[in-house]
């Protein structure tokens, strides 16, 4: 649980096809508190995703910084924990490598990080899925080994990417409801993009809006936890919050 | 509507049974049926004598002759020849293929590097190195090798590098994000995201591989199946040349059956990563 800084950051890159520079990022600053739930929503094309690539590290960003726990960051790294939309588990491991993948990497023996894995396993009710491969599972559960594979490596901040996209409708209300509860249990600092307004109320407490890879607004989300959709697609606070956050997105 | 009675179906079941029963004892069992047909025609066609009987012997001809030369020790000598070579050859071509493949595959420079000699040296073709090989290695397992290694190179390493490609980027992501240092990536994500290809690649490379043992063979013939077909022309025995060849047909199909199918079974198809 470590604080994410984000002080006027900036991404261009040459578009080949067109022979300009393009902005994707523009003065960007952003402090997310340790432990704090963010989510950027924005119109596709906004640059939410270019944000979280250049804050992974996959992306060298151009200038401004980026320092996770007041420390710089260079390149991906274990202290960024990310959740892709396309789950990016490794098909070849079985659900409980998959998931000790971080571990292993850190040089945790075997039975070790088996345990850690089953523990994360446990917690996301995955426990009975170890053994088997990814192309076995549903999306659903595909996306739940995904955010407890990064949650077993123990990151100081959690990425997220559109993670619950690709998965059906029902299957996201549940998963979005798992987050909240996973997230009340470890507290760990969020970074969630989604370009669903309802999906980044419901999460967070404090909603971003990105137009043309600027801040454009910050909504802050004080609703209590924890969190069921049965109650607060009647609740008054989060439908005004929404439509505030949305309104917000379409003058985008 | 045909009425079936009883007792056909009953009978129908017993040989549904048998199939099944033949089937789990031998998986491939199916795949002799094609032949049937065939071996039938050629049977029929050399006992009609439609062609001399000295050029186009029978199934009944090649059998004797395989149970003489398998008496004589002949063929279990030169099969087992064959197929040392080829698995050294192979072997090496692999160990070979496959780091260059991943340092094409993983490094832009390398690939702006080697990719045109390689495409060059691809074209030169196996056989066509045959003429300088024997006069700088003479007549000899060096030569043959060399062959060999050669033709499996290029379809591996080319595969390899389709197979690195291929990988989704976001695999590559993650494993960086998760704290994999290059090379536990090249091992844990590079190689085995890599693998339904390289499989492909080394399947291409042990059937050419195999073809170009048997032309070897032929020209720099010693001993080994290539060489048998050969010196039964010089004796004018067509039997023992059929049998040549329907003895690499047979062995390549069990190359393929049990070795190469496996393990694509227990990697690609097991991970969901190629359609059964």
């Amino acid at each position: 649980m470590k604080s994410l800084t984000l002080n006027h950051l900036s991404k261009t890159y040459f578009d080949p096809y067109k022979g300009t520079q393009v902005t994707a990022l523009e003065d960007i600053s952003l402090s997310i508190a340790p432990g704090e739930f963010v989510s950027v929503v924005g119109p596709s094309g906004c640059g939410k995703t270019t944000l979280l690539n250049v804050i992974a590290g996959f992306l060298p960003e151009t200038s401004g910084s980026i320092r996770v726990d007041g420390k710089p960051i260079f390149g991906p790294g274990p202290d960024r924990g990310v959740v892709f939309q396309s789950f990016a588990l490794f098909p070849w491991k079985t659900v409980l490598e998959n998931v000790g993948f971080g571990p292993k990497m850190r040089g945790v023996g075997r039975d070790d990080r088996d345990a850690i894995a089953m523990d994360y396993l446990q917690l996301a009710g995955l426990a009975h899925a170890a053994d088997r491969y990814p192309a076995e599972l549903s999306g659903g559960m595909q996306q739940r080994v995904g955010v407890v594979r990064a949650l077993a490596n123990e990151p100081d901040v959690l990425l997220m990417d559109e993670p619950f996209a690709s998965v059906d409708a029902q299957t996201r209300l549940t998963l979005q409801e798992e987050l909240i509860r996973i997230w009340l249990d470890r507290r760990t600092t969020v970074l969630f993009i989604t370009h669903d307004v309802p999906e980044a109320v419901f999460l967070a407490n404090r909603v971003v809006v990105l137009s043309k890879g600027r801040v454009m607004n910050e909504i802050t989300v004080d609703l209590p936890h924890p969190r069921k959709w049965d109650e607060l697609v009647e609740n008054d606070a989060f439908k005004l919050l929404s439509a505030q956050v949305l309104h917000s997105v379409r003058a985008a | 509507m045909a009425i079936i009675t009883e007792e056909q179906a009953s009978l129908w079941n017993k040989l549904q049974v048998a199939w099944v029963r033949l089937h789990q004892h031998w998986p491939n069992a199916a795949a002799t049926l094609p032949f049937v047909p065939l071996v039938l025609a050629w049977w029929l066609t050399a006992m009609l004598e439609v062609f001399p009987r000295a050029f186009f012997p029978g199934p009944g001809e090649v059998i004797l002759s395989l149970k003489s030369l398998i008496y004589k020790g002949i063929l279990p000598e030169y099969l087992l020849d064959s197929i040392t070579r080829l698995i050294v050859g192979a072997s090496a071509g692999v160990a070979i293929a496959i780091p260059v493949g991943v340092l094409i595959g993983m490094n832009r420079h390398a690939n702006r590097g080697l990719w045109p000699l390689l495409l060059f040296f691809q074209a030169v073709g196996d056989i066509a190195w045959l003429p300088i090989l024997l006069v700088w290695f003479g007549f000899g397992l060096t030569t043959m090798t060399f062959v060999i290694v050669y033709t499996v190179l290029f379809p591996v390493v080319l595969n390899t590098v389709l197979g690195i490609r291929s990988i989704n980027p976001d695999l590559l992501r993650a494993a960086h994000s998760l704290g994999a240092s290059r090379a536990r990536i090249i091992w844990e994500v590079v190689l085995p995201g890599a693998l339904p290809n390289i499989m492909t690649g080394l399947r291409n490379g042990l059937g050419y591989g195999w073809r170009a043992l048997i032309a070897a063979e032929i020209i720099v013939g010693t001993s080994g199946i290539g060489f048998l077909m050969f010196d039964a022309r010089r004796a004018g025995s067509v039997v023992e040349i059929m049998l040549g060849m329907i003895v690499l047909g047979l062995l390549w199909y069990v190359v393929d059956a049990w070795i190469l199918a496996p393990i694509e079974r227990a990697t690609g198809e097991r991970w969901g990563m190629v359609t059964r």
